[in-house]
């Protein structure tokens, strides 16, 4: 008798549509009605005010040119006049890279990168 | 149209022959359509090393700088035009480093799980 009417239930819950199963509007859980301003005392959305700002390395936002000889010279070995790899640098992936680059085109435009002393290996 | 940069290197000359050749120099380049802007002496000096060129060993050179606005056809023809020229050891067509404004935000540090989930560049 009690199955019967469960089954019963369960086919009639079927025809009629699930928004009049919902709870009723009043009774829902609302936040505070319109008229009052917002105070929550939920936490505010925002980034974490106290982080540091992000590394820097030595040449972030000088430009890397060919020309500039001095520059230049400062990653490179006085000795060998090979180029210092990123661990000695500590320069950031672009940043070394301009720095081979415009080596290696100043070595071809025959512009001396390493210091001037004369009894020093030239290095290419 | 770009803009270029030749870089070029002339043989160690007294002043009117170094003057005679930037002269047909930036003509042969206005010849093939390009703009000059701009022309700098960065000095005589001695040579890092000796070059050899056009049966000649260079130890003195003069180091001068041509901004240019040129179409890209210009490239081959002028290196071509120039590796003729006795009068000029070396010369590097490159394209013009415009200063643009550094927008670099420093060193942002790829978090663990970026760095296992294998991205290959």
């Amino acid at each position: 008798m009690a199955a019967r009417a469960v089954v019963a239930r369960r086919l009639w819950q079927r025809l009629v549509p699930a928004a009049l199963w919902a709870r009723p509007r009043r009774l829902q859980h609302e936040g505070p009605p319109e008229g009052q301003p917002e105070r929550s005392d939920q936490p505010i959305q925002m980034d974490n005010p106290y982080k540091d700002p992000p590394k820097r390395c030595v040449l972030c936002g000088i430009n890397v040119d060919y020309k500039n000889v001095q520059l230049l010279s400062q990653f490179v070995s006085p000795y060998t006049g090979s180029i210092y790899g990123r661990h000695i640098t500590g320069l950031c992936n672009k940043k070394q890279k301009e720095i081979t680059k415009a080596i290696k085109r100043a070595h071809v435009f025959v512009k001396h990168v390493g210091s001037w002393s004369f009894d020093l290996a030239v290095g290419f | 149209m770009p803009r270029y940069e030749l870089a070029l290197i002339l043989k160690a000359m007294q002043r009117p022959e170094t003057a005679a050749v930037l002269k047909r120099t930036i003509e042969a380049l206005m010849e093939r359509g390009a703009i000059v802007r701009n022309l700098e002496n960065l000095g005589e000096r001695s040579l890092p090393y000796k070059i050899s060129k056009h049966k000649e060993r260079h130890k003195r050179g003069g180091y001068f700088l041509i901004d240019l606005e040129a179409p890209p056809s210009i490239v081959s023809s002028m290196m071509d035009h120039l590796g003729r020229d006795i009068d000029v050891i070396r010369r590097v067509f490159v394209k013009h480093p415009v200063a643009k404004a550094e927008e670099c935000n420093g060193i942002i540090p790829v978090s663990p799980e970026e760095k296992l989930s294998a991205k290959k560049n």
